[in-house]
């Protein structure tokens, strides 16, 4: 396969050849109570190989971190978790993944209801255009969550409250959700994730599109949030990762390369590749 | 030489300059240490070497065709006979006819008097296109020599070609613009002499519309009535039933095309669809009057009822075909542009295609499906063709589509087709009409603005 990887002075070689060799996944891919695993995770756009034999656990009340250079696979390993690359016609995944043990691609899943249990916010803020309060009782309004307007009224607040946004937008709930600013539109995202009560929460570089103080914010919710939901996070920022994150995970080109607590990836990364990555000789 | 060939070789001539003053700026260039030193590039200082030589000199090709006949036909009247130009201002009128026929004909008047005078007039145009001629060489030259000698590294060429190019763009604007307010005007002044005839009060609110008004001041038994409202509510019913059947059938294809369709399907459908756009009106006329008022008639008394053989029912429902494409093209624009971070952001709440498309998609498409809506509504009002061969002529004052009814564009058509004399209120009846009809396309318009003002959401 070819490497596109930009490497740059003496690791030039050596990283390419360390990638050659790699055949798998340095450190413990399981934890003792894990909410999704995932075993052999091959996927295809087409004839394009993405993710070559990834396994990885995702645990209860962790928030589990991926990083790696642009392009390495985290985000389509992310997406195949709750199926949102079904709708990329030419992707194909092979390999087991289950939530709770039931398998993830199975006929018998509805993909529908499997978004309800998986949650995921973009790397984008992508309010609709709808009300700040329609956009957070959209989900629970499709899932007959709530059986009046008091009931869907304490799920909108108590999920604008975790999200943290209660307290800004409380007396203009009326208020489009595309005019808030771009912080407060990804925790309204967040705020709408949270009111369908999912069981895992995916997060696909949440803060990308953030200046610092609305990431800082965001990246608290995510510590408040690991205590009721698994958490899988994708992120470019490897202080970020170390902030929120309890394990870490380094793909590279496809693979997953190293799997550990987050302390010791980036205090004493085992593989090459890791290493370089965190001690930013390339990435 | 024709002021057309003259035109044409100033065109030229700036053509020549501009590749000229090109040429001399590169040579300007090189002297002054090469290009990164002048302010404009060489083509730039062509062009304004072009402008100079053809702008000044076309404009007074302009002036001096519009003033050349006022000022040959002041000269003439030196060498009018004196008996005529006494006798008022309007023998002089037919006097000068009298001569420019001659010029026309090209044949020798009996009159060796007129004669003369035909002969002076075509040595004064003779002389007057020559001397256009001279001058407008004269400035092209002069406007080029000024051009070329101002090339240097300083001279702002970009700037004046592009303050001369803003000013050009500002014409063709207001050539729209004005257009439009000649169109509104020339209708407004035509519907106000009718106002003066027929009171405004009656007209929009008088239910009998028989506009056959005594050609002849002794005839008897029609003096006309010009109540417009049979002709209004015939208009929106026909139109009322062209929506009905446009914009479910528009709005569902527009949906399948968008979201459902594969892109080979969509690659196919989309232009099928479009032909129906495409179709000449008079074609969906004789449609509607051949094939769908004889199926309605027969299917109507299948039922027991009597629909009459030209009925609203068939205007409208092939009207409504004709705008299917109308709604359908326009909203599977703006469905499509709905952004993929937004379904995204719907599917992974677990929420299903049919729940996105109906409480994301096309909440957010809203405003762009109304417009397509509203311009559907407004084409379907002022259509013509099919509502004259299926609609029929009489101005009923009915809600019952199996009814015949008219249009106003139906009674402007025969109310303009007559041969009646132009100043009789029969004739004037149509420009109100149309005033009417353009006040309340208008008034559609200015609502689907504000509809899509007031409900556009930014996506991003």
């Amino acid at each position: 396969m070819n490497t596109q990887t930009t490497t740059s002075g003496s690791g030039t070689s050596a990283a390419s050849d360390a990638f050659d060799q790699l055949k798998e996944t340095v450190g413990d891919v399981t934890v003792t109570d894990p909410k999704m695993c995932a075993r052999n995770v091959d996927v295809f756009y087409g004839d394009n190989q993405a993710i070559y034999d990834v396994s990885l656990d995702i645990g209860n009340n962790e928030v589990i971190a991926m990083i790696g250079p642009s392009g390495c696979g985290k985000s389509t390993f992310l997406r195949c978790l709750n199926r949102m690359n079904d709708s990329i016609p030419s992707c194909r995944v092979s390999g087991d993944m289950s939530l709770d043990g039931e398998d993830l691609y199975s006929t018998s899943l509805d993909p529908v209801l499997l978004r309800a249990r998986v949650g995921m916010v973009f790397q984008k803020p992508n309010p609709f255009a709808k009300s700040i309060y329609d956009n957070v009782a959209y989900g629970p309004r499709i899932h007959g969550l709530a059986s009046n307007r008091a009931e869907l009224d304490d799920i909108v607040i108590s999920s604008l409250q975790k999200a943290g946004l209660h307290e800004e937008v409380h007396d203009r709930l009326d208020a489009p959700g595309t005019s808030l600013s771009g912080g407060q539109q990804q925790r309204l995202c967040i705020a709408r994730t949270i009111a369908v009560s999912p069981e895992v929460i995916l997060m696909d570089e949440p803060c990308s599109a953030l200046d610092p103080i609305a990431t800082a914010r965001i990246e608290e919710l995510i510590d408040e949030l690991r205590q009721n939901y698994a958490i899988a996070i994708v992120t470019h920022s490897m202080q970020q990762a170390a902030r929120v994150s309890q394990r870490t995970a380094y793909f590279h080109l496809g693979k997953l390369v190293e799997v550990g607590s987050t302390n010791n990836i980036f205090t004493n990364p085992q593989h090459e590749l890791t290493e370089n990555y965190i001690t930013g000789r390339f990435g | 030489m024709t002021s057309t060939n003259l035109v044409l070789l100033l065109l030229g001539l700036g053509l020549a300059t501009f590749f000229y003053g090109r040429q001399k700026a590169y040579v300007v260039s090189k002297s002054h240490g090469g290009m990164r030193n002048m302010h404009s590039l060489p083509s730039q200082h062509g062009v304004m070497v072009g402008l100079w030589c053809v702008l000044p000199a076309l404009l007074l090709v302009l002036f001096w065709k519009l003033a050349e006949p006022s000022v040959i036909s002041s000269l003439l009247n030196s060498s009018i006979p004196a008996s005529i130009s006494e006798a008022g201002e309007k023998s002089v009128g037919l006097y000068k006819n009298d001569i420019a026929n001659i010029i026309e004909s090209g044949t020798a008047s009996s009159d060796p008097e007129k004669q003369a005078v035909a002969e002076r007039w075509v040595a004064l145009s003779s002389i007057s296109s020559w001397v256009l001629v001279a001058i407008t060489l004269a400035l092209a030259a002069i406007g080029a020599a000024i051009a070329l000698r101002k090339i240097s590294a300083d001279t702002r060429a970009r700037v004046m070609v592009e303050r001369v190019v803003h000013w050009f763009l500002i014409i063709c604007s207001s050539i729209a613009i004005l257009t439009t307010v000649g169109i509104v005007c020339s209708v407004l002044f035509e519907a106000v002499r009718f106002f003066q005839q027929v009171s405004f009060v009656e007209f929009v609110t008088g239910t009998k519309w028989s506009p056959q008004t005594a050609i002849r001041v002794d005839q008897i038994g029609s003096s006309g009535s010009f109540g417009a409202i049979p002709l209004f509510t015939g208009t929106l019913l026909i139109s009322a039933i062209a929506m009905v059947v446009a914009v479910p059938i528009g709005l569902l294809a527009a949906i399948y095309l968008a979201e459902y369709a594969s892109d080979r399907m969509r690659a196919y459908a989309k232009p099928l669809l479009e032909i129906l756009a495409g179709i000449p009106t008079v074609v969906y006329g004789f449609f509607a009057a051949l094939t769908v008022a004889p199926a309605i008639r027969e299917w109507g008394e299948l039922i027991g009822l009597s629909p009459s053989s030209e009925s609203a029912l068939a205007a409208g429902v092939v009207m409504g075909i004709m705008i299917i494409p109308f709604v359908s093209s326009l909203s599977d624009d703006v469905i499509t542009a709905v952004p993929q971070a937004m379904r995204d952001g719907s599917y992974a709440l677990g929420a299903t295609h049919s729940e996105t498309i109906k409480k994301v998609v096309l909440p957010a498409a809203l405003p762009g499906v109304v417009g397509g809506i509203l311009l559907a509504a407004s084409r379907a009002i002022g259509e013509t063709m099919i509502v004259v061969m299926a609609a029929g002529l009489a101005a009923n004052l009915t809600a019952n589509p199996l009814e015949a009814v008219t249009t106003v564009t139906v009674q402007i058509v025969t109310l303009l087709t007559g041969d009646q004399e132009f100043d009789s209120a029969k004739t004037l009846a149509a420009f109100a009409l149309g005033l009417m009809l353009f006040i309340t396309t208008l008034i559609l318009n200015v609502i689907a603005l504000y509809v899509v003002r007031r409900y556009r959401e930014q996506y991003d």
